[in-house]
């Protein structure tokens, strides 16, 4: 594949903003991605918006049209829609345009509104990323990803402690991080002591509900300063619902994403120095990290709490934003901000969550319990 | 209102789950239910293989502590599944009973 | 008459209240409830679980007994008086789910607690009129009651079904029919309220025992037997009290009312008490046994039938379907069985 450069990147405060709606969430980031940038707004030829929630929650579809006219741009625009990795397939989608030659410069942008409706009212909407059977069943994804917890428990004797260990590398990054929903360090004891959500699945086991937007300008130019280029954007499908998967302790879509991923790049995993993986569960991340081949499958667990993947560890530094736990999970944008992530990474310009020396990062966005997953290799 | 053409076409699937027997190969208890759930709250949901061969996903009901395992023989059910509106068609479904 | 059982099934939920439990947060002396009413506990069924779901699995029950396949079946009448809907039948949400083909008549009765009875009796008829073969008759209730009204203590959930064919293949066949009905307002439910309302002490003599008894003599009478003939009597149970004083005035011994007298363990499931105690006492019959049963239901009327054990009841399976249904429970609180009913 040939590179996409990316010319720019941003993204909102991740939180609970009760006054911020999805117009200016959009439109601040359009206007930092912009700015950093140097180009004029009118050089964008496209509009790519990655969203889930719109309609279920805002009664709003056409987003492409909602946010192009917000935006002031008559171009053409349409909202991808791929449940949690909306953010990413946004991105894929953008990346496939600029390949095709048609558009030059485009503008991705991630953006969900989640707390505008009670969180059993979210949690439910949410569900519709999964199949009617699950919603049948009164399954939420903490109970999806706890019947993946379960059994990767069973299979690894993966522990609730070693779970905990993520939450609180997590929470640790986003300490460092101004735009993080949440700042504060936590400990394993109080993952272990937070209300049961789903077993063995607690609160701080999961990503929280998060408002929130990012921006990415991609292009066939390069950028000015440093260039930072996206080497390889690749999708894989497996079944709606977890019902139907061959194995319940790895997600076989965000595998084979990598692989193609890697083979495009022409690299190898552990060539990786940092990445953002989709941790909207703790057992998500340890899973992603054998699914990206960063560990053999049952070591991610303790690698993960040894250290290894925390700044100033040894291993691949791994969601250094706070991944979606801390940094917060505004579904649509997450995909985009886990790009943006690895842009400031690579520019050397994340200041105290600086991974010193990294040249080539990686992102994994996964939709529902696994059905979509879309993995991103940057260059510098 | 759950649309009664939806509630009538999935009935038909019902039957093929029906009365069906399996093991449970995952499990867990939910806390925090989805909106139409609050009433029913704390349940257990399990993934089972059903005898069948294929893998089925929904509550297990009129169970003791140590049923919630992997490798417990369950069967299948009908119930009532999620809570009908007031004026809507009573949707049934499938749960799980251990054998 | 030319008709039977074929095969009979039950369904009892997992969950069981003590009367006890039930007086205590009333501040009523339990020991006294007990005794006055002779029911220790009740089957509660659980919040998704309604006379539908519960006439399904009773009816696999006895499909199974019978050993014939549902798309044998030409009828199913369903007997209760907590069917889901008021319009919308539930025999044929039951057919659906147990795959009985198209071609077959359905509908639904209400008559209280003794549309079970009277569907096996239309059902009976249809047969001996040879225009059906093989019929399937059920009565399901999820009984509700009024907090702190004495029903409160007795109303509770479960089902019957029973196949019916001719007699020759039956393992029981229906030798009399009888039936009794007046218009008496002792217990009614006006449509769009929840829960029924009755008439105190006037649901005693005037009406249980008054149509008990005379449908009793009645089926007596027109049969030729005695009392002394019937190995079992089954009469529908609304207490532990009244079926032993109607079956004492009738001329039947404890020894013959004994096996049927359900009500102490289960409470009174409605359409499906007498159902119920029929089947108890079908799982202990032997070839030659007769069996008197007259059911009762408030509004009010009696539905009595007579039947002759037969020697295929041998050839059957003879695990008890009464000890195997009401061995795996559980108890609950007041609370939970509130929240169950969906009271709270």
């Amino acid at each position: 594949m040939k590179d996409i450069n990316i010319l720019a990147g941003a993204t909102s405060s991740f939180g609970e903003l009760w006054g911020v709606s999805p117009r200016k969430l959009v439109s601040d980031v359009t206007a930092e991605a912009l700015k950093e940038s140097g180009i004029k707004r009118h050089e964008i030829e496209a509009i790519f918006v990655g969203n889930m929630l719109s309609s279920s929650l805002g009664s709003q579809d056409h987003l492409g049209a909602f946010f192009s006219e917000e935006l002031g741009l008559d171009v053409p625009a349409v909202k991808i829609e791929a449940a949690c990795a909306s953010g990413g397939m946004a991105v894929h989608t953008a990346c496939l345009a600029v390949l095709s030659g048609q558009y030059e410069t485009v503008l991705v942008v991630g953006v969900e509104k989640m707390t505008d409706h009670k969180p059993e009212e979210v949690a439910s909407a949410l569900m519709a990323a999964g199949t009617d059977g699950e919603r049948e069943a009164g399954a939420t994804f903490p109970t999806l990803y706890a019947l993946i917890a379960r059994a990767h428990m069973a299979k690894y004797a993966t522990t609730e402690l070693q779970m905990a260990a993520v939450s609180v590398k997590n929470h640790f990054h986003a300490s460092l991080n101004s735009h993080a929903q949440f700042k504060n360090p936590i400990t394993e004891e109080m993952v272990l002591k937070s209300p049961v959500v789903a077993s063995p699945l607690k609160i701080l086991d999961c990503s929280p509900i998060t408002d929130g937007a990012a921006s990415l300008i991609l292009s066939r130019r390069k950028s000015g300063g440093k260039n930072i280029a996206i080497t390889a954007s690749e999708a894989a499908t497996d079944s709606l619902g977890l019902a139907q998967r061959e194995s319940l302790t790895s997600l076989k879509a965000a595998a084979e994403a990598a692989k193609k991923a890697y083979r495009s790049a022409g690299i190898l995993p552990n060539d990786i120095n940092v990445a953002e993986v989709h941790d909207c569960f703790s057992i998500a991340e340890i899973i992603a990290m054998e699914d990206l081949s960063f560990f053999t499958k049952g070591t991610a667990a303790k690698n993960i709490a040894s250290g290894m993947t925390r700044l100033g560890g040894k291993g691949i530094i791994v969601n250094t934003s706070g991944g979606l736990k801390a940094a917060g999970h505004p579904v649509g944008a997450t995909g985009v901000k886990q790009v943006v992530e690895i842009l400031q990474q690579l520019k050397g310009i994340s200041g105290a969550k600086q991974v010193s020396g990294a040249k080539i990062g990686l992102t994994h966005n996964v939709g529902g319990s696994g059905a979509t997953a879309v993995v991103h290799i940057l260059k510098k | 209102m759950i649309s009664p053409v939806k509630i009538w076409r999935n009935q038909k699937k019902i039957r093929e789950v029906l009365n069906q027997s399996g093991k449970i190969i995952s499990f867990t208890r939910v806390f925090m239910p989805p909106a139409g759930f609050e009433n029913q709250a704390p349940y257990a949901v399990v993934l089972v293989k059903l005898a069948s061969g294929r893998n089925y996903i929904a509550q297990l009901v009129d169970f003791e502590e140590k049923h919630l395992k992997i490798g417990q023989k369950v069967i299948t059910v009908l119930r009532r599944t999620r809570s009908p509106s007031e004026e809507g068609i009573i949707p049934y479904g499938v749960k799980f009973k251990p054998l | 008459m030319d008709a039977g059982i074929l095969g009979y099934g039950l369904y009892l939920p997992y969950y069981r209240i003590k009367i006890s439990e039930i007086a205590l947060i009333w501040g009523k002396n339990p020991g006294d409830i007990e005794r006055s009413l002779g029911i220790s506990e009740k089957t509660v069924a659980s919040f998704d679980e309604d006379a539908v779901t519960m006439a399904y699995q009773a009816s696999l029950m006895a499909l199974a007994r019978a050993d014939i396949s549902a798309n044998s079946i030409e009828a199913v009448m369903v007997g209760s008086e907590s069917h889901p809907y008021a319009v919308n039948p539930t025999s044929t949400i039951l057919g659906e789910f147990l795959g009985v083909k198209n071609a077959y008549l359905a509908t639904d009765l209400e008559f209280a607690c003794k549309a079970g009875t009277t569907a096996m009796i239309s059902l009976s008829g249809l047969i001996s009129g040879r225009m059906i073969s093989t019929a399937l008759a059920v009565g399901s209730d999820c009984a509700q009651a009024k907090p702190h009204d004495i029903l409160e203590y007795t109303a509770s959930s479960g089902a019957a079904a029973f196949i019916l064919g001719r007699k020759e293949k039956s393992i029981a066949e229906i030798l009399a029919v009888t039936s009794y009905s007046s218009d008496t307002p002792d217990f009614w439910r006006r449509d769009g309220v929840r829960f029924p309302t009755h008439g105190g002490r006037f649901t005693g003599e005037p009406a249980y025992f008054s149509h008990v008894e005379s449908c009793g003599k009645m089926l007596l009478e027109k049969s030729g037997f005695k009392p002394a003939d019937f190995r079992f009597c089954v009469l529908h149970m609304p207490n532990g009290k009244f079926p032993r004083e109607a079956a004492k005035r009738l001329g039947f011994t404890k020894e013959q009312y004994r096996t049927s007298m359900i009500v102490e363990e289960i409470g009174n499931p409605y359409t499906a008490s007498s159902l119920i105690g029929l089947a108890a006492v079908l799982d202990k019959a032997k070839s030659g046994d007769l069996i008197f049963l007259v059911s009762y239901g408030s509004g009010a009327g009696s539905d009595g039938l007579i039947l002759r054990v037969t020697a295929k009841i041998n050839k059957k399976s003879r695990e008890s379907s009464f000890q195997q249904q009401k061995s795996g429970k559980k108890y609950i609180s007041y609370t939970d069985y509130l929240k169950f009913r969906g009271k709270i």
